[in-house]
């Protein structure tokens, strides 16, 4: 399991160094050229940048071996358009924002999906499993921005209709602001793990060793939790890693609908403003956070699956 | 193919009269087993042998509650383990029979056990639910049993997982988990079926010597005459869906007194010595089982079949037994050739010959 994790880290440093590359590869790429008097803001930024970037020297391989080693370093550099901002500082700022609305999201994503697709599969082609299925379909074909829209809607509708505040239709601070967009942002992730689930429990509910269980006379609930649960929840557990990007760059939508002073409305507005630093440095962020979460989210499938553990 | 009464002198661990399950599919109602009855005596073996598809492993399902309501539905019938009634019970009384007092295991080990779970933990789960031992103690036991289904390092082997086990290990822990709260009642659903014949062997003599240590009858459904040879004391012959001959184990390779039973035999490879005959499989296939004929399932193949055979399913006749041991269970054969006026037939052991004698 050591040996797995540290190959694991390995293979992420390389992957995050690749993307960081590209990264870079790109900004150059650009037409029009980064620090154009219209872009830097001020002349003391300008001077800033040239100094610490080497803008007077070759971009390959001056200019790029000082992005590696400030990259390497954790450095992400100063905002193009933000005024004496670090990107670190902006991230600092933004990234808790998008982590706590990210991680509610995948709390009702993983939830929901595992709970609704173990019951459709357990009442299959019964009412209940036609219901969540045809709303399933629905979660995965309709785009995140319409339901954000018709969840808005449905929280004025509601507030309006009992004379009281109950949700926020926007904006961030409280926990009751984080609901309806963690909601949103969750919800074609969660069909998908339902339909997933429902599936994997359907292979699951017949199985030998379901039905050793009950010539051993464990009680119905008991086979459900330790016997069928554990193990359709194998697949699931893969596709978590994948289910957090979606929901990472989800979040890009959901913070602007909802007004939400997160990472993905910071890089969302860099882009608009060609902030060349804040652009790379989240780009770069955002690869290593999510390298890191699929890494993670292996070494949580060997810890639930002892094939992949000692085998 | 009788009533409890008929039972007697024998002890029976467990009696099943007139069981009948039935399976709602696409393409009709499936008749799978159909009125039948059978008695297991206590401290003994019964084979149940017969082909693909006849209904052995229905039988035994049904009897553990297992069968998967739907599309399956036991319309008719009794089994009772002792004084105790098993078919309709309630799934929670059921649960303290299951695992407790019967036992079972399956065909293949490699897909039977929980490959998410500790082979400790899955034999402690039966002394947790039936015994409500607590893990430690739980562990304490598995180990030894472990110990008794001969695997050595028992301590850290329970600590292992299904994966790290070869199938003949995995189904010797099979044997443990069943045998965790010494049931009176093991059944063996095919349980060498899936091994390496060397490993087959090594199987069943672990379960003759636990049935010696133990005392525990067992129902062993197998299609292998040569483990009925090996293991059994009574068989009883399953036909689409139907026990066509019952008798103890010497009765049915020596004396069988129904064509099936006979067919089945020839089809058989035997190593037993001045028994190097040539192999004859049974030509045809069985009776459609979404509508079972009125009269003998067998009829279609039947060399000797007769135009009564095809209009009704004889009664089960009792057989004259030559070897006159009152520890023998009843030879019976549901075949019209024991009839009193059938013809005398060549290869079968008819009732009228020993009459006419007499
Ligand atoms: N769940 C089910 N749904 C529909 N039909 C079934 C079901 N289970 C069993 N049957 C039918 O019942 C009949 C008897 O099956 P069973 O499994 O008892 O055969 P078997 O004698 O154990 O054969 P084998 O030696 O192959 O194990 C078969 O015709 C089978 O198609
Ligand atoms: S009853 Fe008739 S058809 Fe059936 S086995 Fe006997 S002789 Fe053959
Ligand atoms: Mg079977």
């Amino acid at each position: 399991m050591w040996r797995y994790t540290v190959r694991r880290l390995i293979q992420g440093v390389i992957t995050v160094w690749f993307i960081a590359t590209a990264t870079f590869a790109a900004m150059h790429m650009v037409p029009g050229d980064p620090l154009g008097s219209e872009r830097a803001t001020t002349e003391s930024i300008r001077q800033n940048l040239e100094a610490r970037y080497g803008l007077d020297k070759p971009v390959f391989p001056d200019q790029y071996l000082i992005f590696l080693g400030n990259m390497a370093r954790g450095d992400f550099g100063i905002s193009f358009t933000q005024q004496n901002r670090s990107v670190n500082d902006i991230i600092r700022e933004a990234f808790p924002v998008s982590a706590q609305l990210g991680v509610l999201a995948v709390i009702f994503a993983a939830l929901g999906g595992v709970l609704l697709g173990a019951l459709t599969a357990l009442n299959r082609n019964r009412l209940p499993d036609v219901i969540i299925m045809f709303l399933v379909i629905l979660g995965i074909s309709i785009p995140s921005f319409v339901f954000a829209a018709l969840g808005q809607l449905a929280v004025v509708r509601l507030n309006d209709w009992t004379g009281q505040s109950l949700l926020p239709v926007a904006g961030w601070g409280t926990f009751q602001h984080m609901l309806l967009p963690a909601l949103v942002l969750g919800l074609g992730t969660m069909a998908f793990l339902t339909r997933l689930m429902r599936s994997s429990m359907l292979e699951v509910v017949n199985t030998d060793y379901v039905r050793t269980a009950r010539a051993k006379g464990v009680p119905p609930l008991r086979v459900f939790w330790r016997h069928q649960l554990r193990n359709a929840v194998l697949p699931v557990i893969t596709v978590l890693g994948p289910a957090i990007a979606a929901i990472t760059t989800g979040g890009f939508v959901v913070e602007l609908v909802f007004a939400i002073p997160g990472l993905g409305r910071t890089f969302v507005e860099a882009v608009q403003q060609l902030d060349y630093t804040l652009i790379m440095g989240t780009t770069v962020f955002y690869g290593a956070f999510l390298v890191l979460m699929v890494i993670l989210v292996d070494i949580i499938y060997g810890w639930v699956d002892p094939r992949v553990r000692l085998g | 193919m009788s009533s409890p009464h008929d039972y007697a002198p024998h002890d029976y661990a467990m009696t099943v009269d007139h069981l009948e399950v039935e399976f709602d599919t696409y393409g009709g109602t499936v008749h799978a087993v159909r009125d039948v009855s059978f008695g297991l005596r206590r401290g003994k073996t019964l084979a149940i042998v017969g082909e693909s598809g006849c209904g052995k492993s229905v039988t035994v399902q049904a009897l553990m509650g297992l069968i998967p309501m739907p599309p399956g539905r036991i319309t008719r019938g009794s089994a009772k383990l002792g004084d105790t009634e098993l078919i309709g019970l309630r799934e929670r009384t059921l649960n303290r029979i299951r695992g407790n007092r019967i036992g079972m295991i399956f065909q293949d080990p490699m897909t039977s056990l929980n490959p998410t779970m500790r082979i400790g933990d899955q034999i402690v789960e039966t002394l947790r639910v039936h015994r409500g031992m607590s893990i430690r103690e739980g562990f304490k036991e598995a180990e030894r049993l472990l110990d008794r289904v001969r695997i050595s390092e028992a301590q850290e082997r329970a600590r292992q997982y299904p994966f790290e086990f070869s199938g003949g290990m995995l189904q010797r822990v099979m044997i443990a988990v069943a045998l965790a709260c010494s049931p009176e009642v093991l059944i063996a659903d095919e349980p060498t079926t899936a091994l390496d014949v060397t490993i087959q062997a090594q199987i069943l003599d672990l379960m003759q010597a636990l049935q010696r240590e133990e005392g525990m009858s067992i129902i062993l459904i197998t299609h292998d005459l040569g483990v009925v040879a090996r293991m059994a004391d009574d068989v009883a012959v399953m036909y689409a869906g139907q026990i066509v001959e019952t008798g103890s184990v010497e009765a049915i390779f020596h004396r069988g007194g129904h064509p099936y039973t006979l067919g089945l035999r020839r089809a058989t490879p035997s190593n037993a010595p001045g028994r190097a005959q040539q192999l004859e499989p049974i030509a045809g296939s069985p009776p459609d089982l979404f509508h079972p004929p009125a009269g003998c399932g067998y009829f279609a193949r039947c060399p000797h079949a007769m135009r009564i055979c095809e209009r009704r399913m004889p009664e089960p006749f009792e057989l004259t037994e030559v070897s006159g041991r009152a520890d023998e269970i009843r030879h019976r054969a549901r075949c019209w050739l024991q009839h009193a006026q059938a013809p005398r037939t060549e290869g079968v052991n008819q009732n009228d010959a020993g009459r006419e004698v007499s």
